[in-house]
């Protein structure tokens, strides 16, 4: 489903990403975890070219991009993006738009899809994630869960092979956290392809089937999420995840 | 000072028969002023938003001319900038068909450069995340513009752009010295005559105050209406 190769990404003289390899199969969920400024969101970020990595190549479903220091062409990119729905820490949800105009938006103008059907649709999926109820309202409106679960709803309009997560319960009161990772949960169950980067490591424990620890750029420490998450190898791990349990 | 308030001819201050008498005048005048701003303001506006994208734009020899434009816009007084229309340019060969057409000249390039500065502060204070959330949906450059961008843009930009339509309709009065025949160049006709200067003026300037009124008006009624998803259910 997703095979990055010798993945590196600088900013300027600095380097955030050096030669990531990691390769996720379809219907699995990998957690990206590690400190602030390891690199996990530049790598998610990586993954549907919000950044463009330098060296390596992404491959997503059937499209593969290599990157050699040249600029993308917009087509590629684009055909990448058809294969990934992101969810952002900050939701991003068009604040002009209604929660179904939200929803139906982007299936509307990009794959100029009919209103009524999508109409129906979206209103199918918000009522999946619990946010039938709030359908016309504007998104100012909303407490942050209910953005971020709107926002979720929005990214599976456009039948996404992978769907992203960017710290998706970071922003959020602890009481909406859970309303969100239930959510995801119910994702997961459903066999949808994820990466998340997170710091809830014991959401990490019930839904990732990977955990990927990233230090300094590289991924130092991958597997199982039980195993690395309760009997972790590398000594940085194990001092991440001791400093997170105090 | 109750003396120099004594002495003072509240006669010649306002003569309120002469102002009703003149006001179908003024008003015909009134018109042309209107026409002026509005047409004015159109084409700044249009003229605005490309000097805007320029400014923004990645490409120097795009970015540079604008910003040399509206700096020189932005430094010169709209009247010198009529005088040398009107007067000047005859010079070189080039000559307006009418005063009007080189006042709406005139007033739309310089306005253009105002319109074009909150136009960019506009679009650019819409957050990064926006063009993100439209990026990954795989919404294109242009679609994200018209369909993300510039509805929130509007919203920010409408406050300031009123105030530039309420500069543009005061500024029109400055078209009455390449003899457009506008509202304040119809007071001064009248004043020239009957010497009743204070009324003529006085009886303008209300004029511009009941067309600003209006426009005012306009500008709260678009702002509610661009602001309805503001915290609103």
């Amino acid at each position: 489903m997703i095979d990055v190769k010798h993945l590196k990404k600088s900013f300027g003289e600095n380097t955030v990403l050096e030669s990531i390899d990691f390769s996720v199969q379809k219907g699995e969920v990998v957690c990206l975890i590690g400190a602030s400024g390891s690199g996990k969101t530049t790598l998610l970020r990586c993954l549907n070219l919000l950044e463009v990595p330098n060296y390596g190549s992404i491959t997503i479903g059937d499209k593969a991009v290599n990157f050699s220091g040249k600029k993308l062409e917009k087509k590629e990119m684009k055909e990448l993006r058809k294969y990934s729905g992101m969810v952002f820490q900050g939701f991003h949800l068009f604040p002009h738009k209604t929660v179904i105009e939200n929803i139906i938006e982007a299936p509307l103008i990009v794959q100029r899809r009919k209103r009524d059907s999508l109409v129906i649709e979206g209103e199918k999926l918000l009522k999946k994630v619990g946010m039938f109820e709030h359908k016309d309202k504007y998104p100012d409106s909303l407490s942050g869960g209910q953005q971020q679960r709107a926002a979720i709803a929005r990214s599976l309009m456009m039948n996404p092979e992978v769907l992203l997560f960017d710290e998706p319960t970071s922003a959020l009161d602890p009481q909406l956290v859970r309303e969100v990772l239930r959510v995801i949960e119910a994702l997961a169950k459903e066999g949808q392809t994820m990466v998340i980067v997170t710091h809830e490591m014991n959401f990490a424990k019930r839904v990732a089937d990977k955990v990927f620890f990233m230090d300094e750029g590289y991924i130092i420490e991958s597997g199982n999420a039980k195993d690395v998450l309760e009997t972790p190898k590398k000594q940085r791990t194990k001092e991440f995840l001791h400093l997170l349990s105090e | 000072m109750i003396e120099w308030f004594k002495d003072i001819h509240w006669e010649h201050l306002y003569d309120p028969q002469l102002a009703w008498d003149s006001l179908p005048f003024l008003l015909d005048a009134a018109k042309i002023t209107l026409f002026i701003a509005l047409i004015s303001m159109f084409l700044a506006l249009i003229l605005g938003l490309f000097l805007a994208m320029a400014r923004m734009s990645s490409f120097w020899f795009l970015r540079w001319p604008a910003r040399i434009y509206i700096s020189f816009m932005r430094g010169t007084p709209l009247l010198v900038f009529l005088f040398i229309l009107y007067y000047g340019l005859p010079v070189i060969g080039i000559q307006f068909d009418s005063p009007i057409t080189a006042g709406i000249v005139g007033i739309s390039l310089n306005f253009a450069a105002y319109n074009a500065e909150v136009i960019r502060s506009a679009l650019m204070s819409v957050p990064r995340g926006q063009w993100e959330s439209a990026a990954v949906l795989q919404m294109g450059y242009w679609q994200t513009m018209r369909r993300i961008i510039i509805p929130q843009a509007t919203r920010i930009a409408l406050p300031p752009t009123f105030n530039i339509f309420l500069d543009v309709v005061k500024g029109t009065s400055l078209a009455s010295v390449i003899t457009v025949h506008e509202l304040l160049y119809g007071a001064r006709l009248i004043a020239g005559r009957t010497y009743e200067s204070m009324t003529m003026y006085i009886t303008a300037a209300l004029i511009y105050w009941v067309i600003c009124i209006i426009i005012g008006h306009f500008q709260e009624r678009l702002e509610k209406r661009y602001n309805r998803y503001l915290n609103k259910t």
